[in-house]
Order: structure tokens, then sequence, then C-alpha cells
């Protein structure tokens, strides 16, 4: 049986997908992720899921967010200014910093 | 976790679901968010008339976009909330419904005019933003997990409610008049939205302590008012003579004795008019789709 497994770094980060491991329960999943994925990289905590429970789509068969153009969602469609307020500096930096995959 | 030991670590992002947290650290955290989430909802359905009303095809686009990201923020708090295992959401969108609820103030107020719009989208959503910056400090990991996917949101929300105001600000003689009207009207609500001020603020100090909240009310209130007041002016926007501001070593501070705290208090209650009006129409709004949500649990109606 094939387990995915999820790392997170350290705490209050996010758990990311960082591969997957064979074992026949949860108990020894949560064992050979740790020697594979947690053993040198600073681990603060691991989750591992059954492969068959995850369900996937990809960009192949689905355009995430549809096909037409949807530049009015994004900062870059609003020539005003950001400087005034570091909270939407930020937000706008995030958001042009993505829109190179996603507008 | 005993209750000393839950302040002595409280720090960022401290505090996740497999934490032995004390009762009082769960019922806190579950009112903020609970209250957050309804906030979000109440204000997709406070602006979603909009998006019929919108003057124009790139407005309407730009409003259903907000509207759905908003009601998406109500249900990613939710998530978060019911993380603590206090209420379920099943739980908090039947009070919201049955009035129990509690929300913004300024999402109590109705919202009718065109002109009124940049009054939620740039300035409410403004103040919000400048709570939630701070909020991706907060000691429940899943309520600052859903700060960064919020705040990453909202910058395109206030920037589309400026582009507004700035049309509407160098449009015609009537439209900067309305406009004026509008924010006269507003204003003082705003100022109210970061909550009452610290000495009447019952839930802040042990918010505080266990690091649910970084900044008290007054400190948020001050800040915006700083980056805001500016802005305002800088549309040429007059601000009102009430409530008093007052300059202090070169930086705004509001008069708050100035400021309706009964009608603030009211509002908080859902007993004010339009309190009533906005959660029955909410309430109704979500009972007519009932039969989708019957639907999808495979339920029939
Ligand atoms: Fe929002
Ligand atoms: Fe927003």
């Amino acid at each position: 049986m094939i387990w995915e497994v999820f790392r997170q770094d350290e705490p209050g980060g996010y758990h990311t997908h960082c591969g997957n491991v064979h074992a026949p329960d949860r108990e020894m999943a949560l064992l050979f992720a740790e020697i594979q994925h947690a053993r040198r990289k600073p681990t603060n905590s691991l989750w591992v899921v059954p492969q068959k429970e995850i369900a996937s789509q990809t960009d192949e068969t689905d355009r995430f967010g549809g096909t037409t153009d949807k530049t009015y969602r994004w900062v870059s469609a609003y020539n005003v200014d950001v400087e005034f307020a570091k909270e939407i500096e930020d937000s706008d930096r995030e958001q042009r910093s993505v829109a190179g995959d996603s507008a | 976790m005993e209750l000393q030991e839950c302040k002595a670590r409280a720090g960022p992002r401290e505090f996740g679901p497999h934490d032995d947290l004390p009762r009082e650290y769960r019922e806190a955290a579950t009112r903020m968010i609970q209250f957050h989430a309804n906030s979000e909802i109440m204000g997709a359905y406070l602006e979603r008339p909009f998006i019929r009303q919108s003057p124009s095809l790139d407005r309407k686009l730009a409003f259903s976009a907000k509207v759905q990201d908003e009601i998406g923020h109500g249900q990613l708090l939710y998530r978060a909330a019911e993380s603590l295992g206090v209420k379920t959401r099943e739980e908090m969108l039947d009070e919201l419904a049955n009035g129990e609820g509690k929300f913004l103030n300024c999402f109590h107020y109705p919202m009718t005019e065109w002109w009124e719009t940049p009054m939620i989208a740039f300035f409410v959503d403004g103040a919000a933003m400048r709570r939630q910056a701070t909020i991706k400090r907060t000691s429940w990991e899943p309520y600052a997990h859903a700060m960064d996917k919020i705040c990453f949101e909202e910058g395109f929300h206030i920037k589309h409610g400026e582009h507004i105001m700035r049309e509407l600000a160098t449009g015609s003689r009537r439209e900067q008049q309305l406009l004026q009207e509008a924010f006269e009207e507003w204003w003082p609500r705003i100022l109210q939205f970061f909550g009452p001020t610290d000495d009447e603020s019952t839930h802040h100090d042990f918010a505080a302590e266990v690091g649910l909240k970084t900044m008290s009310n007054d400190e948020l209130r001050q800040a915006f008012l700083n980056a805001y007041l500016p802005k305002a002016t800088e549309y040429g926007l007059e601000i009102p003579d009430e409530p008093r501001i007052r300059e202090e070593d070169g930086r705004y501070v509001v008069e708050e004795d100035d400021l309706d705290w009964e009608e603030f208090w009211a509002v908080a209650n859902n007993d004010y008019a339009g309190s009533h009006e906005q959660i029955d129409a909410r309430a109704s709004a979500h009972d007519a789709v009932a039969w989708v949500r019957a639907t999808i649990s495979g339920e029939t109606a």
C-alpha cells in the first residue's frame, strides 16, 4: 500500500507534499515517512495519507479558474496607488508574483 | 494544558488542533473567528445586489468575483473556528440565521446606492485588511493560515474599491456631491469598525494574553485613520466636523467620545433596525436555496 507524505518544516507552517512510501499500515507509514523524509531535513510534523484516498485533477483536463479573461480580479487591473498601506502593498506583490501563472 | 502554560507559550501560530488547549482559549478563539466568519458572509450579502446594479460590465464582473471571494473567506473561517472543537459550522450558520450570531457594525446598515459602494469596498475592506494583516500572527494556527489566503485576495478588493471612488471623485459635480454625502454618513461607522474603545473592550485583555489578538482596537483605529484619512482628502472628500480629529505629534487622533456608542452597542447586540433587516434578508436567501443543500447531501427536500 502506498502512502503520500506531507512534511511541515516548522511550527505554524504548511504541510507540503514531499513524496510517498510503501507501508502496510499507518504506523509503519509514519515510520518510513520519518526515515525517508524527516530524518535529514528539519521537520516539525508529518502527515501520511493513503494514496487511494486522494482525489486529483490536473490542468490538462481542466483549466482551473476557467478560460475566459479574468484580469478584473487581479490587482494589476486597477492603477491606483498601494504605497499608503503596507498590507495592501504586500497583497499587491503576492498577486503579481503569481499572476504570470494564473492571469 | 493549563491556562497559565497557554499564556506563557502564546505566540504567532503557536497552537493547533493537536494541542490540548484550555476551555477558555477555545471559547475565546471560537467567538472571535465566528464573528469574523459571520462578517464575511454578511458583507457579501450587502454587496451582492451590486452585481446587478453595477453601471458597467467590468464592475459587474469585479463585484461578482469579490462576492465569491467573501463567501469563500467565510467558509475558510468557519473551518478555522470549527477546528477548535466548540461549535460546528452548522451551529454557527444557524446562529447567524436566527439572529444570535454577531458580526461587524458596518454590515448592519443598508447600502442601496452605487456611490455608497466605495464606503465598503475601499474603506471597510481597507479597515478589515489592516486588522487581518495583524491576525497573520495570531496564536491559532488555522486562523493564521486562513489569513494568508484572505490577505492575498484582498488587495484586489481594495484597489477595485478605490478605483470606483476615484471614478466618482473625478466624475460629474453630482457624483462628487453624492460621494461626499455617502462619506459623511459612513465615516463615523467606519471609525467604529474596530470595535469599542480599549477601556470598554471586554474581551481584549484575555485575547491578547493568549496571543489571539496582537493589537488593541484603539491602536488599529489610529493606524487606520492615519493611512485612510489622507486618502479621503486626496479624493477631495471633506472630513466631517464630528467626530473631531486632532493632530498630535504629526499623527491624527479621533475624539472617540464624539462617536455614537449607544448606536454601536445596539448594533453589536443585533438590536438595531438595520440588523434585523440584514439578518432576515440573508436568512431568507439561505432558505431559498435549501433545496440545493438537500440535493448535494442526498436528502429529499
Ligand atoms: Fe473578505
Ligand atoms: Fe474583501
